[in-house]
């Protein structure tokens, strides 16, 4: 009995290993890539689509020679994957800026006030938030037409800064916790502004945290926007809609560019693992 | 808390200034579009665009791939999600690491990852080498109906961390004296499972079907990883349509097709709520 309750668990952790390294190898694969020599490379990328029966391509984890030839050609000898990459940058800043200001503020309002309509204003957001994008999509672009700010950087930001989504796990987060924290608060003298600001803002921390980092994803691969809202546009498309074109004309240094995108999203993960593993569980999600 | 809609107009205001403008507004708006047939007098038609567009092959060709992808991603993902969070339930608590790396992709940019992922699908590629050290046929990945494989393999490797989480999180919420009960009065895993999980697990599970099907209508972006953008017949989605529409300056259509959309997706999702209230109903009932 024990004995074979011990060889289930083995062969479960066994499944979830190989889940592991099947959720992980992109990524390692592509940092390993990234450090290979540009002609080293290109010849590799050359023996993509044959059809030859006989043949392999040859499949190996780790580069030949380690070199920092593609960094040194995407960071310092020609910066059109720089420039996509920073337009990346101001597009996640600005939409996570924007969210800041405006979308905890508003979970506020809509967990801690009672006042007529907040439940039907809470069930539009919600109604929103499982519109898929090209209903939105169309509508929004004549609006963005219409206030000119089509073909712009704010075509794209702007509309993110609302995204339902954040403001009804926010909510769901701030709803559950307990009126009396307030109560003690405004004992003291405090209105909601501070109460606001000093104590329901770092009691939120796990989940602002969650949502923060969700949000920095969502914005670090953005396709469906820029495609649309900047079509006219395309020296402001930031570097997650260039990877398809870069991976079919075998620059070389494909690798070092999608290992410099990843760079930041790891990071952001490692930073807020935590916060969205808890986050995520102390929300009521119902 | 408070009571006074004063105190709440600062903090809902902006907000819903921003809602209000780029969302609920052109949300309406875009219906007097639907309506009318866009030449200079710009008449009011009635239902004329809902019928031309429905007849359209390519909206038609559209509206089935996004569905099809859809529903064969949506269930995908539900069952895998639910059945990586018990596997991951039943090591408890230890298991860190691989609650963590099956979180890893949804934060990962998928963009990037596109260019492994074509790698690894190229006909000389590792795909087709393991498949053939099994005995079987090499395919081409990269042409035809086959592309769909790995665009439905990248979403799902993209989005199954987050529903994992959220199953996982219900089924720790499900107090552990309940089995010690059960495996004290012999119940066996199976009929666990189905008396004391299923049942308490069914509204979070509810939840992910909704995330699942919200995502699975996102497809379009692993699509235009995958195919580029102008991909193949098989993989023409719903966006492909009102990309090609909207760069005519077809707005008619475009917001035509984005209603007649939004029309199925809460048809489906009023479908999955009332599934809901069903299975809940039954399983109490049982009991």
């Amino acid at each position: 009995m024990q004995n074979r309750h011990g060889i289930r668990l083995f062969l479960i952790r066994a499944l979830l290993a190989l889940m592991a390294i099947i959720m992980l190898l992109p990524m390692v694969q592509t940092f390993l890539y990234s450090f290979s020599s540009i002609p080293e490379m290109k010849a590799y990328m050359k023996t993509r689509g044959n059809r030859d029966e006989a043949e392999w391509m040859d499949a190996h984890l780790s580069p030949h020679m380690f070199s920092l030839g593609q960094y040194e050609q995407i960071l310092i000898k020609d910066n059109t994957v720089l420039q996509y990459f920073i337009n990346s940058v101001i597009y996640a800043a600005a939409i996570l800026a924007g969210q800041a200001l405006v979308l905890p503020a508003m979970a506020f309002g809509l967990s801690k006030f009672r006042f007529r309509g907040r439940e039907t204003l809470f069930f539009l957001i919600l109604m929103l938030m499982l519109l898929p994008f090209q209903v939105t999509m169309v509508p929004n672009v004549l609006t963005l037409r219409f206030v000119g700010l089509l073909n712009t950087v704010w075509a794209v930001i702007l509309p993110m800064v609302f995204a339902p989504f954040y403001i009804f796990l926010l909510r769901q987060y701030m709803i559950a916790l307990p009126d009396e924290l307030l109560e003690a608060s405004s004992i003291d003298g405090a209105g909601p502004f501070r109460s606001f600001l000093w104590i329901v803002l770092p009691v939120c921390r796990p989940v602002l945290g969650a949502a923060a980092a969700l949000s920095f994803a969502e914005a670090w691969n953005l396709v469906e926007q820029p495609l649309t809202y900047l079509s006219q546009k395309p020296d402001l498309m930031p570097l997650s809609t260039v990877f398809n074109q870069l991976a079919g004309e075998n620059t070389g240094f494909e690798f070092a560019g999608a290992g410099l995108y990843i760079l930041p999203a790891l990071l952001v993960y490692l930073f807020f693992q935590q916060d969205i593993l808890s986050g995520i569980q102390l929300t009521e999600m119902k | 808390m408070y009571k006074k809609m004063r105190l709440a107009w600062p903090f809902i205001l902006p907000g819903l200034a921003g809602l209000t403008l780029f969302y609920f507004i052109p949300f309406v708006g875009g219906i007097w579009y639907s309506v009318t047939d866009g030449s200079f007098e710009n008449r009011f038609v009635g239902f004329e665009n809902y019928a031309t567009v429905w007849q359209n092959q390519m909206f038609q060709l559209g509206l089935r791939n996004t569905m099809e992808l859809s529903l064969i991603c949506a269930p995908l993902l539900f069952l895998l999600s639910f059945v990586l969070a018990s596997l991951l339930h039943r090591i408890r608590p230890a298991g860190t690491f691989f609650r963590s790396s099956v979180l890893m992709p949804y934060l990962m940019p998928s963009s990037a990852v596109l260019i492994i992922w074509l790698l690894w699908f190229d006909y000389g590629g590792p795909v087709n080498h393991l498949l053939s050290l099994l005995g079987v046929q090499r395919i081409n990945w990269l042409l035809g109906s086959e592309l769909r494989v790995p665009v439905v393999l990248l979403f799902l490797w993209k989005n199954l961390g987050f529903c994992v989480i959220v199953f996982l999180s219900a089924l720790q919420s499900i107090p552990e004296s309940l089995y010690e009960y059960a495996t004290l009065e012999g119940a066996s895993f199976r009929r666990q499972t189905f008396s004391i999980t299923l049942p308490l697990v069914v509204p979070s599970a509810f939840l992910v079907a909704i995330l699942s099907f919200v995502s699975a209508f996102r497809i379009f972006k692993e699509v235009y990883f995958i195919g580029g953008p102008y991909p193949e017949e098989p993989l023409y989605t719903l966006q492909n349509y009102m990309n090609n529409m909207y760069g005519k300056l077809n707005y008619q259509n475009v917001t035509t097709a984005a209603y007649i959309f939004a029309a199925i997706v809460f048809v489906l999702f009023g479908i999955l709520f009332f599934s809901q209230r069903h299975a809940l109903r039954r399983l109490n009932g049982e009991e």
